[in-house]
C-alpha cells in the first residue's frame, strides 16, 4: 500500500437531520504526527469517533492500514483495533479496576504472555507516563492529570502502530503537558508509531505536529505544515491562531431590545 | 388534540425502537456466548453480585410474606373449619406464584436498579468506547456475563425464598395458631406436584433472563435513549424506567406463563 | 525471530535476530532463563536484532533479574539501533549493562 496510514476521503456524516462533517477528504502518512484543530462546534470528536470506528459516517470512505472502516466486518474491525491506542479525553478507566489492572487488560484479552512479562510490561508503561508509584490505586483515588496519564499507559500497552489522543493536554499543568509531547515525540521516533491528535492548545500543536489540519464548520479548511498554517491567508486559521474573540456585531437598538425583552 | 397523537405515536415508536435492541441485545449476546473465549470466571463474579446483594432482601421478605399467607389463609380456612390444608395453601401460593413474582421483584429493586446504573455510567464515562476500541466486545465481556448470571441466581434465590416462606407460613400457623405440625407438613407434601414445582422454575428462569435483560439494554443503550445526553439525571432516569418495566413485566408474564402452563 | 544458544568456556550467548514482537516473546523468555537456571552467565548478541517491542524487552528484564539473585554476570552485546532507541523510550538504558565486545562481557565473569 502507499505510505499513508490512514486516507480519508469524502466522508460526511449526519446526527439525524444535521450534517456535522461535509465532504472531508485527506491522508495521514505513516509514522507521522497528525494534529487536528478547530473551533468548538467545527466536527473534531464526530470526526475522531469516525477514525475509531464509533460512528459510521452517512457515506464515505476511511482506509487505515489497508482496511476501509467504514465498511468493514466486526471481525476486520477487531483485528485492525488491536493495532491502535486511544486515549480519551477524561482517560476512561475501567472504575472496578486498579490503574495496573486497567493497563493490562488488552494483554490479557489479546495475549498469551506469561504473567511476570505482564506485570513488567505494565511497570515499564507506567513509568513512561511517570505513574510507577501508583499501580495499585483505583481510578478514583486518581487525580485528572494521573487519570490521563494512566490511560495513555493503556493507550500503548500493546506497542500500537496507530495511536489517537483525545485532548490529551486538557487539564494538565504546563510542565505535565510538556512532558506529555515529549514522550509524544520519543513515542512516533523510537516505536515508529502513527499518531493522531485532536486538541485546541496551540503551543503543544507546533511542539509536535508534523502537519496540521484545520477543520471549520464541519468542513476541512487547510491541512498543511506548521509552516503553511502559520503563514495561511485563511481568516478563520489567522483567528483561530490569534485568538481573537468572536466579535459581536450588533447595532444598538437591536441589542438593547434583547435585554429587555419580555421585562415590562 | 394533533399534538397529543404525535407524542402518543412517537412514544409508542421510541417504545418498538427499544424492544427491537432489547431482543437485539439477546440475540447477539446468544451467538456470542458460544464462542471463545468462555467467560466463565466473570459469570460466576456476576452469580455472586446478584444472588449476594439480593440475599439478605430475599430471607426478609420470604419470611415475611410466609408469615402473611400464613396469617391471612388461616382466618379465611378457619371459617370454613379447613384450617388443616393451611399447608398446601401456603405451599401452593408460594411455589406456583409468589415466589418467582416476589424473588424477580426483588432482585429488580436490589441488583437490576445497580446493572442498569452501572453499564449507564460505564456508557456515558466512555468506558464502553475504550472496550470497543482495545477490540473487546463490549456486550460479550459487560453484558453477557451479567445475563447469565442473572439466569442462573434469579432461580436459586427463589429456592431459598421458597424455603424461608413456607417456614414464615409455619411459625405463625403451628407456632402461633396451633395447627397440628402433622397436617401442615404433610398437606404440603400430598398437594405439591412436579407441575407446581416445574411451573415455579419455568417462571423464575424466564424472570431471571427478562429483568437482566431488560435492565442491562437500558443501561448498555442509554446513549441511543431520549435522555441519554442528559449525564447523571439520565442514568437515574434510565435505572428508574429500568425497574419498573422489568416489574410490569414479570407481573405480565407471570400471567401469559400461568395460562399457557395450565 | 531468530534464536541461537552458543556455549563459551564459562558463559552462554544468546544470538538473536529479526524482529521481536508479542508472538515470540514467550519463546525468548525461555531462552533467556534456561542457561541461567544453569548458573550460566548469560551475553545476549543484539546485533541482528532489528525490531523490538515491549514484550521483548519485559523478557531481557525478566532475564536481569534472575541473573541478578543467582549472582550471575548477564548483559546486551552490540545493541542494535532500533533496539536502543525502544531501550531508551522504555527508560532502560540506563538499567541494563551494554557491552561492544565479548571480551568485556568475560572479564566480568
Amino acid at each position: 500500500m502507499s505510505a499513508n496510514a490512514i486516507e480519508i476521503r469524502d466522508l460526511v456524516v449526519d446526527y439525524g437531520s444535521r450534517r456535522i462533517l461535509t465532504n472531508i477528504s485527506f491522508d495521514i502518512r505513516q509514522g507521522e504526527i497528525m494534529v487536528i484543530m478547530g473551533g468548538s462546534g467545527a466536527g473534531k470528536s464526530t470526526l475522531l469517533r469516525c477514525l475509531l470506528g464509533l460512528k459510521k459516517p452517512t457515506s464515505g470512505h476511511i482506509h487505515m492500514l489497508g482496511t476501509d472502516i467504514c465498511h468493514a466486518s466486526q471481525a476486520e474491525l477487531y483485528k485492525l483495533r488491536e493495532k491502535m491506542g486511544v486515549a480519551f479525553q477524561r482517560g476512561a478507566l475501567f472504575t472496578s479496576m486498579s490503574v495496573a489492572e486497567n493497563i493490562q487488560l488488552p494483554l490479557r484479552e489479546h495475549t498469551d504472555l506469561d504473567e511476570s512479562t505482564i506485570q513488567i510490561m505494565t511497570r515499564i508503561k507506567l513509568d513512561m507516563v511517570n505513574m510507577l508509584p501508583y499501580e495499585h490505586l483505583m481510578p478514583s483515588e486518581l487525580s485528572g492529570g494521573m487519570a490521563k496519564r494512566a490511560a495513555l499507559a493503556r493507550a500503548i500497552i500493546m506497542d500500537p502502530k496507530l495511536l489517537f489522543f483525545d485532548e490529551p493536554s486538557a487539564g494538565l499543568d504546563p510542565i505535565t503537558s510538556a512532558e506529555l509531547d515529549e514522550l509524544i515525540l520519543l513515542l512516533k521516533k523510537s516505536m515508529r508509531m502513527t499518531i493522531v491528535v485532536v486538541t485546541h492548545e496551540l503551543e503543544s500543536v507546533f511542539a509536535i505536529a508534523d502537519r496540521i489540519a484545520i477543520l471549520g464548520e464541519g468542513k476541512l479548511i487547510q491541512v498543511g505544515t506548521p509552516e503553511e498554517i502559520r503563514n495561511s491567508s485563511n481568516e478563520t486559521i489567522i483567528n483561530l491562531l490569534n485568538r481573537t474573540p468572536r466579535e459581536n456585531n450588533v447595532d444598538r437598538d437591536t441589542h438593547l431590545e434583547r435585554l429587555t425583552k419580555d421585562t415590562q | 388534540m394533533i399534538k397529543t397523537i404525535s407524542n402518543l405515536g412517537s412514544y409508542v415508536l421510541d417504545g418498538i425502537e427499544q424492544i427491537g435492541r432489547t431482543f437485539n441485545l439477546l440475540l447477539i449476546i446468544l451467538w456470542k456466548i458460544l464462542q471463545p473465549p468462555y467467560q466463565i470466571f466473570p459469570i460466576i463474579k456476576q452469580v455472586y453480585f446478584i444472588g449476594a446483594r439480593s440475599m439478605t432482601v430475599i430471607i426478609i421478605s420470604g419470611v415475611t410474606i410466609g408469615m402473611v399467607l400464613g396469617l391471612q389463609f388461616y382466618n379465611t380456612l378457619e371459617r370454613f373449619g379447613s384450617v388443616g390444608v393451611l399447608g398446601s395453601a401456603v405451599a401452593l401460593s408460594i411455589i406456583r406464584e409468589l415466589g418467582p413474582v416476589m424473588t424477580a421483584l426483588m432482585v429488580v429493586g436490589r441488583a437490576g436498579s445497580a446493572i442498569c446504573a452501572e453499564l449507564g455510567i460505564m456508557r456515558i464515562t466512555e468506558q464502553v468506547d475504550a472496550l470497543e476500541c482495545m477490540a473487546i466486545s463490549p456486550d460479550k465481556y459487560l453484558v453477557a456475563p451479567k445475563l447469565v448470571g442473572g439466569v442462573i441466581s434469579v432461580p436459586l434465590l427463589n429456592f431459598v425464598f421458597n424455603v424461608v416462606a413456607i417456614g414464615g407460613g409455619y411459625f405463625v400457623g403451628v407456632v402461633l395458631f396451633g395447627v397440628s405440625e402433622g397436617s401442615y407438613v404433610n398437606g404440603m407434601i400430598d398437594s405439591v406436584l412436579w407441575s407446581d414445582v416445574r411451573l415455579g422454575l419455568v417462571k423464575s428462569i424466564i424472570f431471571g433472563l427478562l429483568i437482566t435483560l431488560i435492565c442491562c439494554a437500558k443501561g448498555f443503550y442509554l446513549h441511543l435513549s431520549k435522555y441519554g445526553s442528559q449525564g447523571a439525571e439520565g442514568v437515574s432516569r434510565a435505572t428508574t424506567d429500568a425497574v419498573v418495566i422489568s416489574s410490569v413485566s414479570v407481573l405480565f408474564c407471570d400471567f401469559i406463563i400461568g395460562a399457557l402452563m395450565s | 525471530m531468530q534464536c541461537n544458544l552458543r556455549s563459551e568456556n564459562d558463559y552462554d550467548v544468546l544470538e538473536l535476530g529479526g524482529e521481536i514482537d508479542f508472538h515470540y516473546s514467550p519463546d525468548l523468555r525461555e531462552h533467556i532463563l534456561a542457561p541461567l537456571k544453569e548458573g550460566r552467565p548469560l551475553l545476549i548478541d543484539m546485533e541482528n536484532v532489528s525490531y523490538i517491542d515491549s514484550s521483548g524487552i519485559a523478557s531481557l528484564v525478566e532475564g536481569f533479574q534472575t541473573a541478578k539473585s543467582a549472582k550471575l554476570a548477564y548483559g546486551l552485546l552490540k545493541i542494535s539501533d532500533p533496539a536502543l532507541q525502544v531501550l531508551t523510550l522504555t527508560r532502560l538504558d540506563r538499567v541494563f549493562t551494554l557491552y561492544d565486545n565479548a571480551e568485556q562481557f568475560h572479564a566480568q565473569i
